[in-house]
């Protein structure tokens, strides 16, 4: 059997792709635990990969991880679990006076604003206070929109379940895919493979450093200021931070709102926006230039654009999401002008000028 | 048996240690230390071609260097008539393709399975992150391919004239 001419693939196949692509965008909110739980294998297959390179059985030492994760989840929860509780109790008993200290501070600025503004008295109240009640309407809706967010944590156990399986068959997998491609574009499917890995995997296995990096800095930097709910602003700027730049932008409105109340000085809120701005500017000098390494760069503008485009299409979850199928978007287009180049001759091959002396 | 050898044998990977002693088998690989072999164990995709599968065309870019570890892969190349001629048949541990590493040039054989064989497949950028990750493996195998192509050149040179004081 010999293949001379590569076949096109074909527009049926092209069709069902779309149609695929379609019918996953209409059961979206059911493939979430599913694309979480690829994400989270996807994240942690290097770890079982190491212990298979010295030898050992995949499954066996999946099975270890697991129980080791488990363990130390526990001793975890036990450990930090009188803080939590304390400042979880602290939150609520404090709430409606923060809401209070809230209101009156919007009160004052309100009437001082007022005079400030180069409008007349009514007009200038008028503006300012339907720009104050809608900021307290978005606040009342504040807690629940965090509601929203919580069926993503039930996935917390429904993740690591199915991320089981992921991560034991993945590789099996792989070689299946492999096996089905047809023979003359094993390579292509290999390069493709190999260039999407690159852009993605760093991104993701990035992305949790920065998550554990700001939290902890957060947690660290408000205890030192003395801010109160250190550990739940500190959890929540850590959590937001897959999405790029949301993370620090939380910690800068609630961290700052925070010693606004327990200090009623600017300057104490001023310390906190100092605080997250130098956790950027960390993140940025040091943390960035060592996950971008290896990874695909974008531009901020697509940055933007794919948060943008992905917050409408899919939520908070598009907004995790964004960035990484952006890379694999840019990773993909490479390849293509690579395989282009190479075959049209557009990328020259090596050549030297010693490629001209006799061999001797 | 005592419970630590259960417990080892139960962790064992079996596939894997076959995998690496054909893999230690290899020319290629030689000098390598058994880590370092498993880490390669990982670089590499297996897959298996049916007889009269086609591995890849003349003319087609080369991106990756096939190792041969069961069976028999022909290889032809295209005579001034036009028709394919044989030029080498490859038997198991033997490999080809691997100029595909050093450059993406297009092949200059067809490859094509004559029974169900089994082949390895190491692809240039995973040797390239080989390369960044493990620099040893990337100058051993590096350091074999130079020689391969060195003795290639000696080859279709010639042998070498006699010294003019003999």
């Amino acid at each position: 059997m010999t293949e001379r001419a590569r076949p096109a693939p074909s527009a049926s196949a092209l069709l069902l792709s779309a149609a695929l692509l379609f019918a996953a965008y209409r059961a979206r909110t059911a493939l979430t635990p599913f694309l979480l739980a690829a994400a989270f294998a996807y994240v942690l297959s290097p770890v079982a990969t190491f212990f298979e390179a010295k030898g050992f059985r995949r499954l066996p030492v999946i099975v270890l991880g697991y129980l080791c994760a488990l363990a130390f989840t526990a001793a975890a929860y036990y450990a930090i679990k009188p803080l939590a509780v304390e400042q979880g109790r602290h939150l609520l008993d404090r709430a409606p006076a923060y809401s209070r200290a809230l209101q009156a501070y919007a009160a004052v600025g309100e009437t001082s604003l007022v005079h400030r503004l180069p409008l007349p008295a009514r007009v200038s109240r008028q503006a300012l206070d339907a720009a104050v009640a809608a900021a307290m309407t978005r606040l009342q809706d504040a807690p629940s929109s965090l509601l929203g967010v919580l069926p993503l944590l039930a996935h917390a156990v429904l993740v690591p379940f199915i991320g089981f399986f992921f991560l034991k068959d993945s590789t099996d997998g792989f070689e299946a895919l492999i096996q089905a491609a047809p023979s003359r574009y094993v390579e292509q499917a290999l390069h493709l493979a190999a260039e999407i890995d690159t852009a993605l995997g760093n991104y993701l296995r990035g992305l949790i450093v920065v998550a554990v990096a700001i939290g902890t800095a957060t947690f660290l930097g408000l205890t030192l200021l003395g801010v109160e709910n250190a550990l739940a602003i500190a959890l929540l700027c850590g959590v937001t931070s897959v999405v790029p730049y949301l993370g620090v932008a939380i910690g800068i409105v609630v961290g700052g709102a925070m010693a606004l109340i327990q200090f009623s000085s600017l300057a104490a809120a001023g310390k906190v926006v100092l605080l997250f701005v130098a956790i950027r500017f960390a993140d940025e000098i040091l943390l960035q230039p060592v996950i971008a390494r290896h990874s695909v760069h974008l531009h901020p503008m697509v940055n933007l654009l794919a948060l943008v485009v992905g917050g409408e299409m899919f939520g908070f979850l598009g907004l995790v999401f964004a960035v990484p199928a952006a890379c694999v978007l840019k990773a993909v287009a490479q390849v293509s002008w690579s395989w282009y180049a190479t075959e049209t001759g557009l990328q020259p091959g090596y050549a030297s000028d010693a490629a001209g002396i006799p061999y001797t | 048996m005592g419970p630590l050898k259960l417990f080892k044998r139960w962790l064992g990977d079996p596939a894997f240690a076959r995998k690496k002693q054909f893999l230690r088998s290899l020319d290629l690989f030689d000098g390598l230390s058994a880590g370092e072999i498993g880490e390669l164990v990982h670089a590499l995709h297996a897959r298996t071609y049916r007889p009269g599968e086609v591995v890849f065309v003349e003319g087609d870019i080369g991106r990756a260097l096939f190792i041969l570890e069961t069976g028999r892969v022909e290889l032809t190349r295209l005579d001034a008539s036009g028709k394919p001629e044989r030029i080498h048949t490859l038997k198991p541990g033997e490999f080809f393709g691997e100029m595909a590493l050093l450059e993406s040039l297009p092949r200059t054989a067809t490859a094509t399975a004559t029974e169900t064989s089994r082949l390895h497949l190491l692809y240039r950028s995973k040797l390239d992150g080989l390369l960044q990750s493990q620099p040893r493996i990337g100058v051993v195998v590096m350091s074999h391919l130079a020689r391969l192509l060195s003795s290639r050149l000696r080859r279709a040179r010639g042998p070498a004239p006699a010294r003019a004081d003999d």
